[in-house]
């Protein structure tokens, strides 16, 4: 599809347009002195130089906290009745091309088995517009796992800084197109303006994706003493899973009186040591080095093995996040040398 | 100072992995692109290269010390590098009877104060990079130590504890109590409940805390303002009396919630109520959790 072009000062048209209409525009906004994804409703609010924002705009997707349904208990019967989602058109301006990717991580396991209506509604609606980066921090991975600052993998509208300031834009879906197309006096027709280059991450040497592969496959590679020892210092907080934009898993649990209440589907972490405990008191992942395992098995060998999407995009927020700096490329490093 | 210190820590260190005094050192060592420090587990003579200590060395180990880690206490008798700072939970700890003072050999480190974050050093140690309690240090010189290394730190604090943190508890203390609360409703706002506070603190060590006891449920596990506020409040009240100021909690909080706020300013309130301060006696138990026959309230007895 042929590029378009739009200019920065046009953003605050295209977020009046949109909220006037009800919809929500997510951009990089500052809060508490950090960049976040957050619902903004005026251009100055956004910020434009950033690398990647705290949170992973999943959250858009997959609220951390949701009501599923409503209860009320009376004498002798319960009544419960779902909460429909009413999706709203939601665009995520200022994604970053890892975060994009994620999308299809997510929808791989929330259409796996079950159709997630919570899920799959929200993403419906959402239109993902990526500003390829250039720039990068030495938490920044994205290459390792073979994506890239401009990969264009998950993102419906691909934006590309100028050294103006402005982007040149570049439809990469259908529903990037019907967007661009609806909003044809704020996307321009004009494509000859070059972008400046994309961020250079380079890849890390001596990890091979691959091989981790191979290694976390072989089951006798299970019990390997090694994961106790790459883990130890893990604290066995949540601060990574929730911090990822790929990781997915929710608990369900009820809140409210005696008489009434709600359902609520709730982020939970693989970390957190009650994660899987039995109603019998058994625990298969007792001890946090089983947990810390999981986690890693599931990026770069259950997800891959499972799906065609990314278990990991290379984001580096748990390598930032984390309270004692457990490094997951160290981690890739070591394994892609184990025989 | 540094290489100078390291050589001493690295050799006290080999002394007792050699010696068999202890099974494992935990102290500082690099990450892969020598950016950031992290813990690490030293358990042969031959690794304690591996030991670093400078000002980015800013978490307290202690926590390693305590049942939330069995792998490690399986490996035998610790040694730990430690901080002033990070000393004063350890007496905590003692003084709680978490850990026999005989059962630990504490390496004392003295210092001249570490960054805020990791993320500030730009390869020198300014004030505006550190965290307010090291403008306050009283423990520069390892007050509870087996071996003290480096060299006496000469620094006095101010009478008053000053710095940011305290700036800002004057500040909210003038406000309003509806004020108070809204500014407190905001900031826990914010909380994604990845309980990286409660991992990190040493001095939260329950076996199971009380947001992960479900019948009933005390604490909503949900993310939202309620659920928020109640996580919070409950962990401040757990540590009044008992926090040491190490600051790991605001520390590791990825949405930025002003953690030290709360808890020095209960630390204040004990300290006006009690005439205690956490940390400095291992023999000293945290008044919360002492019971006087000769105390004034009546209601108890």
């Amino acid at each position: 599809m042929a590029n378009k072009f739009l200019k920065k000062e046009t953003i605050g048209k295209l977020i009046d347009a949109l909220t006037s209409e009800g919809s929500i525009f997510v951009a990089p906004k500052m809060d508490a002195r950090q960049v976040v994804y957050a619902p903004v409703s005026r251009m100055e609010e956004i910020v434009f130089d950033y690398i990647v924002p705290r949170n992973p705009f999943k959250e858009f997707l997959f609220p951390q906290t949701e009501p599923i349904a409503v209860f009320t208990i009376a004498k002798e019967a319960v009544d419960m009745k779902g909460v429909e989602v009413n999706a709203k058109e939601t665009v995520i301006f200022g994604s970053r091309p890892c975060d994009a990717a994620s999308v299809a991580s997510l929808r791989s396991v929330f259409n796996w088995d079950l159709k997630d209506e919570f899920y799959n509604r929200r993403e419906d609606k959402a239109v993902v517009m990526s500003v390829a980066c250039t720039k990068a921090d030495d938490a920044c991975f994205c290459t390792t796992v073979n994506l890239a600052p401009d990969s264009p993998a998950g993102s419906d509208i691909l934006l590309k800084e100028t050294e103006s300031g402005d982007y040149v834009v570049e439809v990469i879906t259908d529903k990037g197109k019907k967007f661009a197309e609806r909003f044809g006096n704020i996307f321009e027709d004009v494509s000859a303006k070059k972008a400046k280059p994309a961020a250079d991450v380079k890849r890390i040497k001596g990890i091979d994706e691959k091989k981790i592969k191979e290694w976390l496959k072989d089951t006798k590679n299970y019990e390997n003493p090694l994961w106790a020892e790459l883990s130890r210092k893990c604290i066995g907080c949540g601060a990574c899973t929730f911090a990822c934009p790929t990781c997915h898993c929710f608990d369900i649990v009820d809140e409210g009186s005696a008489f009434e209440g709600e359902r609520i589907k709730n982020w939970d972490a693989c970390q957190f040591e009650f994660f899987t405990l039995h109603t019998s008191g058994h625990n298969p992942r007792d001890t946090q080095y089983k947990r810390w395992r999981n986690r890693f098995m599931c990026k770069f060998n259950f997800y891959p093995n499972k799906f065609k999407s990314y278990g990991c995009v290379g984001c580096g927020r748990c390598i930032r996040v984390c309270p004692v700096r457990l490094d997951i490329t160290e981690v890739m490093a070591t394994i892609s040398v184990m025989e | 100072m540094n290489d100078n210190m390291e050589n001493t820590l690295r050799q006290k260190a080999k002394e007792l992995l050699e010696k068999g005094d202890v099974k494992v050192v935990i102290g500082y060592g690099w990450n892969k692109k020598k950016s950031h420090t992290a813990p690490v587990f030293i358990t042969k003579p031959e690794d304690v290269e591996k030991l670093v200590f400078n000002p980015l060395c800013v978490n307290n180990l202690s926590l390693y010390l305590t049942k939330k880690f069995p792998d490690i206490k399986a490996l035998g008798k610790p040694a730990i590098v430690a901080k002033g700072c990070d000393i004063k939970t350890i007496a905590v700890l003692i003084s709680e009877s978490q850990i026999k003072r005989e059962d630990i050999v504490i390496i004392g480190m003295t210092c001249n104060g570490v960054v805020y974050r990791q993320e500030l050093w730009k390869g020198e140690l300014k004030p505006e990079i550190m965290p307010t309690k090291c403008h306050n240090c009283d423990v520069r010189n390892p007050h509870i130590a087996d071996i003290i290394v480096g060299e006496k730190v000469n620094f006095t604090p101010p009478a008053e504890p000053t710095g940011m943190v305290f700036d800002k508890i004057k500040e909210l203390d003038k406000k309003s109590g509806a004020e108070r609360w809204n500014f407190w409703l905001e900031h826990f706002s914010r909380c994604i409940k990845c309980y990286a506070c409660r991992q990190i603190c040493p001095l939260c060590y329950c076996e199971r805390c009380i947001a992960e006891k479900n019948m009933p449920q005390w604490i909503e596990t949900s993310s939202h303002p309620r659920g928020n506020l109640a996580w919070n409040l409950k962990r401040a009240m757990d540590l009044s009396g008992r926090c040491t100021f190490c600051g790991e909690c605001e520390r590791v909080c990825p949405v930025n919630i002003p953690l030290n706020l709360v808890n020095q300013k209960l630390a204040l309130v004990v300290k006006d109520a009690f005439g205690h301060k956490a940390g400095y006696d291992e023999k000293v138990h945290p008044p919360m959790i002492v019971f006087n026959m000769e105390d004034t309230e009546d209601f108890i007895k």
